[in-house]
């Protein structure tokens, strides 16, 4: 494969500082095994975990240390901090790498590996950040104060049925003043969430009714009758910037991502690096000076922030090129692949690891290069293999894999805890997701047709037929980009 | 023959009854003497008649002698045991004996709402100069029965003390004196509704104020029990009766600590027995009761006709002083004199003829001689220091003037409506509605999402066990449970899955409540001093009464010393004012860390002393119960006495139109549930908490049977009526706010 | 649902009235154990299994130390002694306990025997809606009528729940096997239903285990 080519050489400078550390890798799949990779490059130890019922998983599955020490610990949850901490003091871990979803975005979690009387690194943001941040309001109100486009809205909970209206008439004013056909605001319960009391308003009229009817339903639900209440965007591109900062001030962002195509449940399924290319599409705007602004935008907000770790800048950017900013996610994402994959960095050969960098950074290293070193090379695309049926509403898929051949390509890096020598159990407790492609090419077109070829290369065979989501996949690819 | 064989049947009884007594046969060898007795009544046929004639006189002379020799040491312990004697009279021997005629209502016999209490419309009689007048009244006591199991040994049932208020309505409306008599050990201790605990506070809030004269006898007084029917404008009591907080057993289990099922030694018993001072020489020396009733030495029997009369007599007597006190001093004092005078020997006559009804103005009277009468009960049993102790939450205020609020309310109130605006315009109060109630949600929001300022990027300092990790990031007060580095198991982690809980989460950010189920684990008080009330605006008052030991219970002294070195406080009560979004308010609370939180002379004076300012400065009352153990056994009846005279308080401020209102938090049990707590008409609950009579043990001990483990549940209490909603701790100022802003209608003095 | 043979399942269940049953750690930590090889413990007691089995061992994690007590009566066996003081995994098996059953486990066991059972379809998590849940709740174990096309049971599984109608013939439900949010296995007993023309033989089925079952 060709993981060789990443720039290797830059982390060997950094395996004498970090050698007595070790972390404790929270997560699971594929990412834990990414985890353990760019630990691996850097020199630094690592203890992973896992369930009973990822007990076939390959990240479940690694050898002993060289002195023969543990390295897979069995734990009830990943979701119980508690058993986290006591695997971390167990094997004398340093640092906590949380992954994607689990702890990642928990302050909690991250408080208490601070605070706790033996304090262990969490490698994400301070825990102050990842508080602040993590609230899509508190985001927003310090977005406006910062000159940053955020959706028109409220930014801080409603209580008053006066205020609400008032609110509402502007929204519907702008809306019709930027001359959108069909204008609508949303109305949500600020307590609420993952979509559960969210209404729609199209007509002034009507808003009364729905304010009172979410409000009721707030106060029922969450005990807290505030309602949010915003413009609703229904033709726009999701956007995203890829931020590295360390905890010395340094702040530097390695370009966008498009992650348009989702399934139902609002999962990200094809994404692609970087986020508009005019080569190819043709925009009723300025593209490259969206993308610039954005980006700007994104740095902006995070020096404000005091931002010290790795981090995503969510975007909305509508047909007419309006960009708005949604939320932050403060963790490493799944989809850093594609931007690390398009990513140069002047004096070192190969593309840099975002997630080496990260826990490079989380150890207190300096940056090492400045935006000036960044630059920009080709399309990166990922498809996020899974075992769905998207004909029927995303449906997972349960039971046994017996092949799971994917092609190895120069182009294409491949991430999977699928064990490929012996039939698999996909676990009931968890998404089934089954791999991660990451294709490269020299263009947006080279790299849509290789992600297609990539596709129709792969073999998955699963017992009494499998259902994966590959030809939606396929489907998909020729809409990137594209309003 | 028969004339003999009855007198050693007698013999017998009386060698059983000192045996009751003395609490067994190893005293004076009686199982000798019984079997002598019964040697007796077997062979009495053999024998010839001087003989038996001899053997009769010789027993006699011996019983006669053991007699008198158990009446000269009785012991604290023993009266307890004539008191529960078979052979000791009860209500029915009252009503048959002290009465002329009497018709039983609510229930005859066994069939009957409850057995263990009965009332009766009855007539008693006096003769002046050889005419003879009767009185109507109305009987109300406990019938302890004879043995029959179904009269529950005198226990009342909730619904019977329902009963027993239902028929005091009765006489007040009738317009006729009231004659209680208590016998009982204590409530039946169910909460089936109405609830013991709830229906003795209603009793005792009714009683408060009944306007008709009421007159009580003691001859077993159990705590909570004897209070449902037992406050009146003059209590008497039997020479061998005993009125006391809480059984001997009781007291002893508490006190030796002793397990579950193990017997109480009978020393800790006679010594518990001392200590609790329940004898009626004790009571009338502490000010419990008015006046003693003379038994003789060995307490009054079922057939002990000099007794009753002697009983008819006083009820009578005191009927007549209750009512000749609203009629004219001087006349009272006349009568009292002569009555005096009359002490030793019952009178066949009276001299006078005193009428029994009341006019509109003698029952005003009557009700402030009750209320003063009560208000001075414990007066002796608490320390109060000096006013200008310094105390600990912040710079006392002295008490503006009262005349200042009479002036701002007194006279303004009877033109109320019209001068609204004016009273609005003068108090600057009016501020409080032109607020939305919303204000502390974004209060409680903007505390959850602070805006964030510019952080200086440094790394988290580290945490060390010795401060709270989160006094910097909030400002507000953190419990100091939070500071600690470990993890905790919610109770109900088996069945909502609730993970282990981190500490300085729990305590901090979650104010102490499971966030996957809401469990609420138990906060110091302070958390509710700081949370509750504006910041800054808790001002404590009567800091300077202090909880004593009136009775010099032994060994007291060192554990209230402990307890004052431990919480820094000398009461199990705060009283302070304070605000909640600017209403001013009149807070009580009692606190568990000091002597569990049980209700004392100082507490019970320092909670009248809240509602009559609560009163004055016309704001609403709430009593906070962070916990309370019950009546402070310790102090004896003098603790039993608070139950009436913190109602009567705070049932006086009620009706001068207070708002009041009652919030358990964590366990409360007993004496103030069951009195000037239950009798709230708002009363709620923090959730997780407990509110009961009795304890699962006292229950299990007293009824045989055991209760399921959330019997006292706040949702329990919910379901069965005796709260009106459930708080959670984090809401609680909200839904407090809420309260005082619902409940608070336009009569009250805050608006 | 058949007729069965009574005499010989009592019999299998009388040469081996035990069942051994695996007491493991329900998360990582550091044990203590309390029980020794061979010791009788009680299970859960008190009317309403309130009270606590007998102390096997301790398991401390974060400063937290918790009292694992027994599940159920028996005879302590197969104690891992080496795992005193020391660190042990989530799910590590510390000791073993034989259970004798007893009269109304018997009935259990056979019941599934007699009743028609419905199964789980997926080893996930099981859940009643909460209409059925409220209706068991409110019946405090008098008869809920279940019929085929009724949704009985929510099957949670990757996050999502599935909508379980019961298939089957339509009559009471006799028995619930799961514990609502607990993993059931493939294959293994949620329901047992009880047709109601059958409800007389399966009380009588019951009748002579009472009789004839000797503990």
């Amino acid at each position: 494969m060709d993981r060789n080519k990443i720039d290797a050489e830059c982390a060997i400078g950094y395996k004498r500082a970090m050698s007595s550390d070790r972390v404790l890798i929270a997560n699971r799949g594929e990412i834990a095994l990414r985890i353990m990779d760019a630990c691996r490059d850097l020199g630094v130890d690592y203890v992973a975990v896992y369930t009973a019922e990822d007990e076939d998983s390959l990240h479940a599955r690694i050898p002993l240390s060289e002195s023969g020490g543990k390295k897979a610990y069995r734990i009830s949850s990943y979701r119980d901090p508690n058993e986290i901490f006591m695997v971390a003091d167990q094997a004398g871990c340093t640092a906590i790498h949380p992954g994607y979803g689990f702890f990642s975005e928990n302050f909690r979690f991250a408080r208490r590996a601070a605070l706790r009387s033996r304090p262990v690194t969490f490698i994400g943001p301070r825990w102050e950040v990842i508080r602040d941040l993590g609230s899509k309001i508190n985001t927003k109100r310090l977005a406006k104060s910062l000159g940053i486009p955020v959706i028109p809205g409220s930014d801080a909970p409603i209580y008053s049925e006066i205020e609400a209206e008032a609110l509402a008439k502007e929204l519907f004013f702008i809306q019709r003043e930027q001359g959108i056909q069909k204008p609508s605001i949303l109305v949500k319960a600020s307590a609420g969430g993952g979509g559960m009391g969210i209404e729609e308003v199209n007509q002034l009229d009507a808003f009364r009714r729905v304010y009172r009817r979410i409000q009721n339903y707030a106060k029922r639900q969450f005990g807290d009758e505030g309602v949010l209440i915003e413009q609703c965007l229904t033709d726009y591109q999701h956007l995203e910037v890829q931020l590295l900062c360390s905890s010395h001030g340094e702040v530097v962002h390695f370009g966008t991502r498009n992650c348009t195509i989702q399934s139902t449940g609002r999962q990200k399924r094809v994404e692609i690096a970087p986020g508009f290319d005019p080569a190819v599409c043709v925009y009723s705007f300025d593209a490259p000076a969206i993308l610039e602004s954005i980006t700007a935008y994104s740095v902006r907000l995070a020096r404000h922030a005091g931002y010290d770790s790795i981090g995503t800048w969510e975007w909305v950017v509508t047909r007419d090129g309006q960009p708005f900013l949604l939320e932050v996610n403060t963790r490493i994402q799944v989809e850093n692949g594609i931007s690390a994959r398009i990513a140069r960095i002047s004096g070192k050969s190969g593309y840099p690891n975002l997630i080496r960098e990260q826990i490079r950074l989380a150890f207190g290293e300096h940056m090492g290069f400045s935006q000036e070193d960044v630059s920009f090379e080709g399309t990166s695309i990922e498809l996020r293999i899974v075992a769905e049926d998207t004909k029927r509403g995303f449906r997972p898929w349960c039971g046994t894999i017996t092949r799971f051949d994917l092609p190895e390509d120069e182009f294409a890096t491949v991430y999977s805890h699928v064990p490929r020598d012996r039939p698999y159990k996909i676990p009931t407790e968890y998404d089934p997701n089954l791999a991660l492609a990451i294709i490269w090419g020299d263009d947006t077109n080279k790299a849509k047709d290789l992600a297609r070829r990539f596709i129709s290369e792969t073999r998955i065979e699963g017992e009494g037929g499998i259902t994966t989501n590959l030809d939606y996949l396929h489907d998909r690819i020729e809409d990137v980009l594209v309003f | 023959m028969l004339d003999r064989g009855k007198r050693l049947k007698e013999f017998a009884d009386r060698v059983q009854y000192l045996m009751d007594v003395k609490g067994g046969a190893d005293w004076g060898s009686l199982n000798e003497l019984l079997d002598e007795i019964r040697f007796i009544q077997q062979s009495i046929y053999d024998l010839t008649e001087a003989e038996v004639f001899r053997e009769i006189e010789r027993i006699e002379e011996r019983i006669t002698f053991l007699e008198i020799r158990a009446a000269d040491l009785l012991t604290p312990a023993e009266i307890v045991n004539i008191v529960r004697s078979p052979q000791r009279f009860t209500l029915t021997d009252i009503l048959e004996n002290v009465y002329d005629s009497y018709t039983e209502l609510g229930g005859m016999g066994e069939c009957n709402v409850d057995p263990a209490v009965l009332t009766a419309r009855a007539t008693i009689t006096r003769r002046v100069k050889n005419r003879l007048y009767r009185h109507q009244v109305m009987v109300i006591g406990h019938e302890k029965g004879r043995g029959e199991e179904y009269r529950n040994g005198g226990c009342a049932k909730p619904w019977g003390n329902a009963k027993a208020l239902r028929y005091m309505k009765v006489a007040e409306t009738e317009g006729i004196p009231i004659h209680f008599y208590i016998f009982t050990p204590g409530s039946y201790p169910t909460e089936d509704y109405p609830g013991a605990a709830q229906q003795i506070a209603r009793n005792i809030y009714a009683m408060a104020r009944l306007k008709v004269p009421m007159v009580s006898f003691i001859s077993e007084g159990g705590s909570g029990g004897a209070e449902a029917v037992g406050l009146s404008d003059m209590r008497i009591m039997s020479s061998r009766g005993y009125y006391s907080v809480i059984s001997p057993e009781g007291a002893a289990a508490i006190e030796g600590k002793i397990r579950e099922g193990e017997k109480v030694p009978r020393e800790l018993l006679e010594h518990c027995a001392a200590q609790l001072h329940m004898t009626a020489e004790d009571n009338l020396r502490l000010g419990t009761i008015d006046r003693v009733v003379t038994e003789p030495p060995l307490g009054a029997r079922r057939e002990d006709y000099s007794f009753f009369h002697r009983l008819r007599y006083e009820m009578i007597r005191a009927t007549d002083e209750v009512v000749l006190k609203t009629k004219s001093f001087r006349a009272f004092r006349a009568y009292a004199l002569k009555a005096q005078a009359l002490e030793k020997d019952v009178p066949e006559d009276f001299e006078v003829l005193v009428n029994w009804d009341l006019t509109e103005l003698e029952v005003e009277r009557l009700l402030e001689l009750r209320s003063q009468k009560y208000r001075a009960m414990g007066r002796g049993g608490y320390v109060e220091g000096k006013t200008g102790g310094i105390p600990v939450l912040g710079k006392a205020k002295e008490l503006a003037s009262s005349g200042f609020y009479e002036l701002k309310y007194g006279l303004l109130r009877p033109h109320q409506r019209n001068v609204q605006k004016v009273i609005e315009d003068v108090t600057g109060e009016s501020s409080v509605f032109l607020r939305k109630v919303t204000g502390p949600v974004r209060a409680a929001y903007e505390f959850v999402f602070p805006a964030p300022e510019h952080p200086v990027p440094k790394r988290p300092m580290e945490g060390g066990e010795e401060r709270s990790v989160f006094r910097e990031e909030w400002e507000t007060y953190v419990s100091p449970l939070a500071n600690e580095d470990g993890t905790v198991t919610c109770p109900n982690a088996q069945k909502y899955g609730c993970l282990d809980l981190w500490i300085p989460d729990l305590y901090g950010e979650f104010s102490g409540v499971c966030p996957t189920c809401g469990h609420h684990f138990p906060l110091e008080y302070h958390w509710y001093l700081e949370h509750l009330f504006d910041k800054g605006s808790v001002r404590e008052f009567n800091h300077h009464i202090h909880s004593a030991n009136p009775l010099a219970f032994e060994g007291f002294d060192a554990r209230l010393e402990k307890d004052i070195k431990r919480t820094g406080r000398r009461s199990s009560m705060i009283t302070c004012d304070a605000r909640v979004d600017g209403i001013k308010l009149v807070v009580s609370m009692l606190f568990g860390d000091f002597r569990n939180g049980t209700v004392g002379s100082a507490e019970g004076e320092k909670f009248v002393r809240a509602c009559d300012r609560a009163r004055t400065t016309r704001r609403p009352l709430l009593a906070y119960i962070h916990t309370t153990g019950g009546i402070r056994i310790h102090e004896g009846t003098l603790g039993v006495t608070q139950m009436p005279k913190c109602t009567l308080a705070v049932r006086e401020y009620i009706e001068s139109g207070g708002l009041y209102i009652v919030v358990y938090d964590n366990n409360s049990y007993a004496g103030p549930v069951a009195s000037f707590l239950g009798c709230s008409p708002y009363q709620f609950a923090i959730r997780s908490s407990r509110i009961g009579f009795a304890g699962p043990r006292v229950i299990r001990e007293t009824t045989g049977q055991d209760v399921p483990p959330d019997y006292h549940s706040a949702k329990n209490a919910l379901r069965r009526g005796h709260i009106q909603g459930i708080w959670d701790r984090r809401e609680f100022r909200k839904n407090l706010l809420d309260a005082l802003m619902t409940m608070g209608g336009s009569n009250l003095y805050y608006k | 649902m058949t007729d069965i043979n009574l005499n010989d399942l009592l019999r299998t269940y009388r040469s081996h009235p035990y069942e051994d049953i695996p007491v493991s750690t329900p998360h990582t930590g550091i044990v203590t154990l309390k029980a020794h090889e061979g010791q009788e413990v009680k299970g859960p007691g008190g009317p309403w299994l309130n009270r606590p089995g007998t102390l096997l061992y301790l398991l401390e994690r974060e400063r937290n130390v918790k009292k694992m007590s027994a599940p159920c009566g028996g005879t302590v066996a197969a104690v891992r002694q080496d795992l005193d003081s020391t660190f042990v995994e989530a799910g590590t098996t510390v000791l073993s306990i034989r259970h004798h059953l007893g009269k109304e486990e018997i009935i259990d066991r056979i019941l599934t025997h007699v009743l028609f059972i419905f199964p789980a379809p997926q080893r996930a998590r099981y859940y009643f809606p909460p209409e059925v849940a409220a209706s068991i709740e409110k019946a405090q174990g008098k008869d809920v009528t279940i019929k085929s096309g009724d949704e009985s049971v929510i099957m949670s599984l990757m996050k999502r729940d599935t909508f379980l109608s019961y298939d089957g013939p339509s009559g009471v439900i006799y028995k619930v096997y799961f514990s609502p949010g607990a993993i059931v296995e493939e294959k293994a007993p949620l329901l047992g239903i009880c047709p109601h023309d059958k409800l007389e033989y399966v009380r009588k089925v019951v009748q002579r285990i009472r009789t004839e079952w000797e503990e």
